[in-house]
């Protein structure tokens, strides 16, 4: 009878000191495979080159964006051919990146190559971000103040500079200001300059539709979760570029937005202009738009069923992809956001970057190297130059590109005529927002304020609160 | 009299059930004759039927094959719930025999584990048993076999436990006496008497693991899509929902169902009648 | 016997009981342990008492909202399926042509996976919506109902397949006495076939009981929670607070351990009823 006890408890013994040793060797793990892995690097380092990359025969890419995910398929297939180091690329579900990010690199095959979106990604993942300051990479950026650095260390690269507006459709527009009986004075959209102008031409337009046989001026205003970030993001970033652009204590409107414990979202009122203007004068009823999606919307401008958009240079792709589309290349521009700021008839689009790529330093040292100097190939060598222009439609902020090497789709060149006319660029600023779940809220209540269940009030006071109560539970 | 009456009764009944039965069946159809209408044309008009402009014929049977490899989640799929379930009903018939034969505090204790378990749900379990999985290298399709085997032990061995008590032990007697090792006896003498259970346990647990979403999917999910990973992640895996693609993938992903629970709609239905009043 | 079945041991249970043991018994521990920590790798845990649980209600009322809902949801689903089931149940044994027929069709949608069938019902319900011009995140009642559809459509059959086992245990010259006695069909089945299959009536009020509970893929399919988290239900809110963002693990597990004790108290209290029926009948 005891004997049998003490079996009993001996076994409860060793399964709670397992799994205390469980915990406990946790962080020794990863050690452990460093040193497996510089044992196998000296061994196989009979090649001449670096033996760091040898030794690392796969590292681990994981991918933000997954409209690019074939893309990058196809540019690891390539690299491995090259250079024989193979990169394994895993893409998360839109929405759900600092989630696979976070299950991920707490594995033992944890991602090599990750992406942090700034500043405040990086508050997140500082105790991953190695210090990337003396590679090629970072001295390589056309602007170093636009990497994501900590006093002397560098620890994000952009890799893309992106900008976005309201996409127009000018065969349509110019339907619209051929007509006989339209009720504005201009006579092209260029001549839009400011948010009074550009809501009578839409709201006029709205009238004439089907004279421009069209279903509304906007494209959906999409909302279905996952697929509210042109306006919990994108379009937020106005009100707040302009609000922290007063705050004269600091250089940048994303330093004032760091530092911004509270905000007062003192241009609520443009914020809602604007986006009254998109789900009153677009294709579709505003109670429908929890079901929309950015393809939906995409597709409708392609398709030439509405006039504008508010998207990306990165949006092409969707726009050129697909089937049956109806838009001319040379018939796509960019209009500002405007939203009736004062004096924003010089205000630009919104042009900045969002991504960066961040090298995971909890890997071992030969996975680090064989990782940047990945990043490096893709940046520097002309395959992979190629890749980046043509395929991935980046506008990569590195020295190592020439003019002729740039993306040549004509929302790119938009981007560059726009960055050139002597307008003021709008600054992405949402690298401030305090966290993913501030924009969640904030686009939660604006499908709510749509679907006409809750007032524009409480917008504004989910955004104020949700601000000030993520930033402090950030701290 | 009362015949009348009765069968006048049967047959609103049966016109009842008839039209209810449609009424069943009718997500599905609508399901399947959406999956041949264009992605734009979906979730605006679900109830109409493809027109001239509207019709694309297997376009997104192809397109949804190729964007989640269909073949190989269903691979994954096929491979883990077989494995799977072979496991479970090998393993745990033998230690719900062993248990219940072998009566001391320990298997007394350990029976209760088991019972124990079958009520934990797997939120409880979840973060650390992902990272326990982790640390063993356990995050692959082999090793998620023994997972699933651990979590689906409780029920399983629980419900051989329950129909091994009511076996007579003299035959079992008799055999090891004949010069038989417990081993021998158990496949020989036990297992064929098991074999109703066995079925039970192994349907039970093919239902669960093959419809399986959140476990595989925080184990293996990034490197190993089985289908309901790939079905949730066309959702939100390439930046929008490409409807068309989701209702073919709806449709395939129904169709190994049907097919099953034609083939073996007898033990089905038995094995969840069992399943509920053990469970 | 028993004594050399002993030796055997090793054979007959270990490779379930080591399987067993790193598929739950160590994380039910650590789960347990760890509610009471602050981590957010588990290697990193540091013990802090039961702050996690006072967040768990304290950081924003998601938890109490899913809790309601969740709760709301139960009672509706399992009092709409059981009826339901049940009067199929009493259709499906007359004798009628197509019985076979009909059980196979109800009982099938039960096999369908839960995200096949939120996505299914997401089409049909968003269908049936747009033609008031609205869709299934306008209001979270649609939500909350679009589910309880869902799940009728999934467990009518199944639980309709246990009550048709209990009908037929009926001993048919039980009824036929009482019909010669001039019982009225409702007589019949108040004093007869009720109390008949109470142990089916039990069982599938705890089966959808625990199911309806503990709803997670069907939820995560059709609304993902949609419109503000109004239709989040609690499996849900645990699995968002988890891996929803950095820092707030440990507050997830609290509310796992929640989670936990309500299900198994559902659990044992369907043991305690059983139990006293079983002492009753005896």
């Amino acid at each position: 009878m005891m004997r049998k006890l003490k079996k009993v408890a001996a076994f409860a013994m060793a399964t709670t000191m397992f799994a205390s040793s469980l915990i406990g060797c946790g962080s020794s793990s990863t050690d452990t495979s460093a040193t497996t892995n510089s044992i196998t690097t000296e061994a196989n380092d009979t090649t001449k080159k670096d033996a760091a990359t040898k030794g690392a025969e796969e590292i681990y890419f994981l991918n933000f964006k997954p409209e690019s995910a074939d893309v990058y398929n196809e540019i690891v297939t390539r690299y491995e051919a090259e250079s024989g180091v193979k990169v394994k690329v895993v893409t998360a579900a839109s929405g759900t990146y600092e989630t696979t990010l976070k299950s991920e690199i707490a594995k033992t095959d944890a991602p090599t190559i990750f992406q942090i979106n700034g500043p405040v990604g990086y508050q997140t993942w500082k105790d991953y971000c190695a210090d990337l300051s003396k590679t090629d990479l970072y001295n390589n950026l056309t602007d170093k103040g636009l990497a994501v650095s900590e006093g002397e260390g560098v620890y994000g690269i952009p890799y893309a500079v992106e900008g976005y507006g309201i996409i127009y459709n000018d065969e349509i527009m110019q339907k619209y200001f051929a007509l006989e009986d339209k009720a504005v004075s201009i006579l092209s959209t260029e001549e839009i300059k400011n948010f009074a102008t550009l809501k009578s031409v839409v709201e006029d337009m709205t009238k004439h539709v089907k004279d421009l046989g069209i279903d509304g001026v906007f494209a959906n205003t999409s909302l279905a979760e996952g697929n509210q970030w042109r306006w919990q993001t994108h379009l937020a970033n106005l009100p707040l570029y302009y609000e922290f652009s007063e705050n004269k204590d600091y250089d940048t409107t994303t330093a004032a937005g760091l530092a911004a414990d509270e905000i007062q979202f003192k241009y609520e009122e443009n914020y809602k202009n604007i986006f009254d203007l998109y789900i009153n004068n677009s294709t579709v009823a505003p109670t429908l738009l929890g079901a929309k999606t950015v393809d939906d919307s995409m597709a409708e401008f392609a398709l030439g069923k509405c006039a504008m958009v508010q998207n990306g240079n990165w949006a092409w792709g969707q726009i050129s992809g697909l089937e049956g589309n109806v838009v001319k290349e040379d018939s796509i521009k960019y209009l500002p956001i405007y939203t009736g700021v004062a004096g924003e008839e010089n205000q630009g689009l919104c042009i900045g970057t969002e991504n960066y790529f961040a090298i995971n330093n909890e890997v071992s040292p030969e996975k680090q190297q064989a990782s940047i100097d990945f990043l490096n190939w893709l940046f520097s060598s002309d395959t992979g130059k190629a890749f980046v222009s043509n395929d991935l439609k980046f506008i990569a902020p590195f020295t190592t590109f020439s003019d002729a090497q740039r993306p040549t789709d004509p929302l790119a060149k938009q981007i560059f005529a726009w960055m050139e006319n002597g307008s003021i660029t709008v600054n992405w600023t949402f690298a401030a927002f305090p966290s993913e779940e501030f924009k969640n809220y904030f686009g939660s209540a604006l499908l709510e304020y749509a679907q006409g269940n809750a007032t524009w009030d409480d917008v504004v006071s989910v955004v104020k609160e949700s601000w000030a109560s993520e930033r402090a539970a950030a701290k | 009299m009362n015949k009348k009456i009765d069968s006048r009764n049967n047959l609103v009944i049966m016109i009842i059930m008839i039209v209810l039965s449609v009424a069943f069946l009718i997500p599905i159809l609508i399901v399947f004759m959406n999956s041949f209408k264009g992605k734009l044309y979906i979730s605006d008009t679900p109830f109409k039927l493809p027109s001239k402009t509207t019709f694309v014929g297997l376009n997104n049977y192809i397109e949804g094959i190729v964007k989640i490899g269909f073949f190989k989640s269903f691979g994954w799929s096929l491979f883990i719930t077989i494995f799977s379930v072979a496991a479970i009903v090998f393993f745990t018939s033998m230690t719900g025999w062993w248990l219940t034969r072998v009566k001391t505090k320990f298997t007394t204790a350990l029976y209760y584990m088991f019972a124990f378990s079958m009520i934990v749900p797997f939120q409880m379990v979840m973060f650390p048993m992902v990272k326990v999985s982790n640390m063993l290298h356990l995050d692959n399709p082999f090793g998620i076999i023994v997972i699933y085997l651990g979590f689906g032990a409780g029920l399983s061995v629980f419900m051989f436990c329950g129909f091994v008590k009511s076996l007579p032990i003299e035959v079992e007697e008799s055999a090891m006496i004949d010069g038989c090792t417990p081993i021998l006896t158990f496949f020989k003498v036990v297992l064929p008497i098991l074999k109703p259970t066995a079925i039970t346990v192994a349907i039970l647990n093919t239902m669960w693991i093959w419809n399986d979403y959140l476990l595989p999917y925080l184990l293996i999910g990034n490197n190993y899509k089985t289908i309901p990973i790939a079905i949730q992640y066309l959702k939100g895996g390439y930046g929008a929902i490409d409807m068309g693609a989701m209702m073919a993938m709806l449709v395939l992903a129904i169709i190994p169902i049907i097919v099953f629970y034609m083939l073996c709609q007898k033990h089905i239905v038995k094995g969840v009648i069992s399943g509920a009043v053990k469970g | 016997m028993e004594k050399t079945l002993k030796k055997y041991f090793p054979i007959f249970v270990l490779p379930t009981l080591i399987a067993f043991t790193i598929a739950f018994i160590i994380p039910f521990i650590l789960g347990v342990y760890l509610s009471f920590c602050d981590f957010n790798t588990v290697t990193n845990a540091k013990f802090i008492g039961f702050g996690n649980y006072s967040k768990a209600f304290s950081i924003n009322r998601e938890f109490i909202n899913a809790l309601w809902f969740t709760i709301k949801f139960t009672i509706i689903s399992v009092t709409t399926i059981n009826i339901f089931a049940f009067l199929l149940a009493l259709s499906l044994t007359r004798e009628i042509k197509g019985t076979n027929i009909f059980r196979t069709i109800f009982f099938m949608p039960n096999l369908i996976g839960g995200i096949v069938l939120g996505y299914i019902w997401q089409l049909i319900i968003n269908g049936i919506l747009y033609k008031f011009e609205v869709t299934l995140t306008f209001n979270a009642k649609y939500g909350f109902w679009g589910l309880v559809a869902l799940m009728n459509w999934q467990l009518i059959g199944y639980m309709m397949i246990i009550y048709i086992a209990g009908i037929q245990n009926v001993p048919e010259d039980l009824i036929e006495a009482a019909k010669i006695d001039g019982a009225t069909p409702v007589q019949i089945l108040k004093k007869i076939i009720i109390p008949m299959v109470m142990p089916s009536i039990t069982i599938c009020l705890f089966l959808t009981l625990s199911n309806s509970f503990k709803l997670f893929d069907q939820n995560l399919a059709l609304t993902a929670g949609a419109p503000s988290k109004k239709t989040t239900m609690l499996a849900l809110d645990i699995y968002n607070t988890f891996y929803g963002r950095s820092g707030f693990e440990g507050v997830g597990q609290a509310k796992a351990v929640i989670f936990f004790i309500l299900v198994a108290a559902i659990a044992i209290t369907q043991l305690v009823i059983t139990r006293k029926k079983e002492v009753e009948s005896e």
